[in-house]
């Protein structure tokens, strides 16, 4: 579905490349989240695959980047537009305001793409149902909060049936409560068997838990590729900036006052860290 | 904070059921005949005969009388005062003292409110009935650039929030020690820290609101469906011509009776 290769870019005017000889390949229906410490590239990569590199921002691309079947730098944005969705940080940014309702925003994407105006109509209740916005649909998208908004962002994006949908940082400037409001419509998405999903995110938490893949991006390069407990808990990731998730931390506390095995994987998700705390036998706790 | 810089409010009413661009034409109508008519009262009659019945139609009556206010009285006292007052020759009314107050310049003052009064009832008419995305919609399916259709709505929508950052960047800087109480000058060195910002930062938004533009598909050519439907009828076509023409018509009679007399 995504085919990135020897993917280098430097954005107009500077000196360094955002990206170095990136390389990788995102089969259909996967999830794979980016991680990487502040400028490691994954935005970039980001624009990259969207294709607003090198529409948008211009400077010098070298490599290939295609996205479902398309060549996405000989691609018009306009074109990539319906095959490959974007969903980012800042959620007032994305809502347009083009039109007064919530329900009219999240089918604008439809209106331009020219869809007959009643499946438009059950594509975009569909979709506010899938976002959890249905009781809100009437409603202006500026009275909504910044959770709703972003949801409304992603039910703009999915609306419109990408073939990869590409997440940047989707709950950064979210709390706690609007973070796994989007993360629990996303989870209905995947669900429901959708797009090809590239992540950008943060809380390692969740990336553990939602992804099938994680690649990690240090300084423009792609340094680790792979299953999430293996890339998140990879000692050059996790000294690259990304840190690690509270459950490797809790357990690789535990395993330093020798309360574990001393071999034991450290966990990144809820359940592998039940089963890391659970005696195995009684032996364990005898010294 | 309000979420819209938009007048409308929905209200079940027929007037409110019209077709945006028939609601046009009634506030062109108002307006060509308020400005057109000329002398003092027409633009009086035209307010009290057509804007008035219409707005107790649309249950809009008290607010727009309440909007016609804030906007309409600070002119008509200065209107009075200076043209009252300050007539090369004309009748004295009152006389005080070196100053006296002429026949002529009330009326001057009077037929120059009453222009306003039409003018501004005749757009309170149109946005307090019309939703701004039904107009634009009707506009668009008649050639209007779609460009400008979505800039006026969008700009409709964001002023509050841009009026909301606004204060927050001014709580920002004042937290910050910045004074902006005080004499003029130092209001004025106090600008350039609160302006700065809100610049920037919408500099910033552009470029993303760019984006997620285009990430709908909003550049694409080809033909654009609506989920807004806008119902029209046979009559209201015919009608909407109609009214345009009764105010040029009878500016044309006035005219000619004119040039008779």
């Amino acid at each position: 579905m995504i085919s990135v290769r020897d993917l280098t870019y430097a954005y107009p005017l500077t000196p360094t490349a955002a990206l170095w000889n990136v390389t990788f390949d995102v089969p259909a229906g996967q999830f794979c989240a980016l991680v990487g410490a502040n400028q490691s590239g994954k935005s970039t990569l980001c624009y990259a695959l969207s294709g607003f590199i090198p529409h948008f921002y211009h400077g010098t691309l070298s490599g290939e980047v295609s996205v479902a079947g398309l060549d996405v730098p000989a691609t018009p944005l306009a074109q990539l537009a319906g095959t490959v969705g974007l969903v980012f940080q800042n959620p007032f940014n994305q809502i347009t305001g083009a039109r007064m309702t919530v329900r009219g925003e999240a089918a604008f994407g439809l209106e331009n793409m020219g869809v007959p105006r009643s499946e438009m109509l059950v594509r975009a209740d569909e979709t506010l149902a899938l976002v959890g916005l249905s009781g809100l649909a009437d409603r202006s998208p500026m009275q909504l909060s910044g959770g709703q908004q972003q949801r409304l962002a992603l039910a703009s994006m999915i609306v419109m049936r990408p073939q990869v949908l590409i997440l940047d940082e989707p709950t950064s400037q979210l709390d706690p409560i609007g973070t796994k409001e989007v993360f629990a419509a996303l989870a209905r998405l995947v669900a429901s068997g959708g797009a090809t999903v590239i992540l950008v995110e943060h809380k390692l938490e969740w990336v553990a838990e939602f992804a099938d893949r994680v690649i990690a991006l240090a300084g423009g390069q792609l340094v680790a590729d792979g299953p999430p407990r293996e890339v998140l808990n990879a000692p050059e990731v996790v000294a690259s900036g990304v840190g690690q998730t509270r459950y490797a931390r809790a357990a690789a506390l535990a395993r330093a006052r020798g309360l574990v095995q001393p071999d034991a994987a450290l966990p990144v998700t809820l359940n592998q860290a039940s089963e890391f705390f659970a005696p195995r036998s009684l032996d364990e706790y005898i010294p | 904070m309000t979420s819209s810089f938009s007048l409308y409010a929905p209200r079940d009413s027929g007037y409110h059921r019209l077709h945006p661009l028939t609601k046009l034409a009634i506030s062109g109508a108002i307006l060509i005949g308020g400005l057109g008519l000329g002398g003092t009262w027409p633009a009086f009659a035209v307010f009290v005969l057509i804007v008035v019945p219409l707005a107790l139609w649309s249950r809009a009556l008290r607010s727009l009388l309440r909007a016609i206010w804030p906007i309409a009285l600070p002119f008509a006292i200065s209107l009075f005062l200076i043209r009252g007052f300050i007539w090369p020759g004309g009748t004295p009314i009152l006389t005080l003292g070196p100053v006296s107050l002429k026949a002529e310049g009330i009326e001057f003052a009077l037929a120059a409110v009453g222009r306003i009064v039409a003018m501004v009832s005749a757009f309170l008419l149109l946005s307090l009935t019309t939703p701004p995305d039904a107009l634009m919609l009707a506009l668009t399916e008649r050639g209007f650039p779609p460009m400008i259709a979505y800039i006026v709505l969008t700009t409709i929508q964001i002023v509050p929030r841009f009026q909301a950052r606004a204060a927050t960047i001014l709580d920002a800087q004042r937290s910050r020690g910045l004074e902006t109480e005080g004499s003029l000058p130092r209001r004025l060195r106090a600008l350039l820290p609160l302006v700065v910002p809100l610049i920037l930062s919408s500099i910033v938004d552009i470029e993303e609101r760019a984006i997620a533009l285009e990430a709908r598909a909003f550049s694409r050519v080809g033909v654009k469906t609506s989920l807004l439907t806008l119902n029209d009828t046979s009559i209201q076509r015919v009608a909407r011509w109609l009214i345009l023409a009764v105010p040029l018509i009878l500016i044309a009679l006035r005219f000619a009776l004119e040039i008779a007399a």
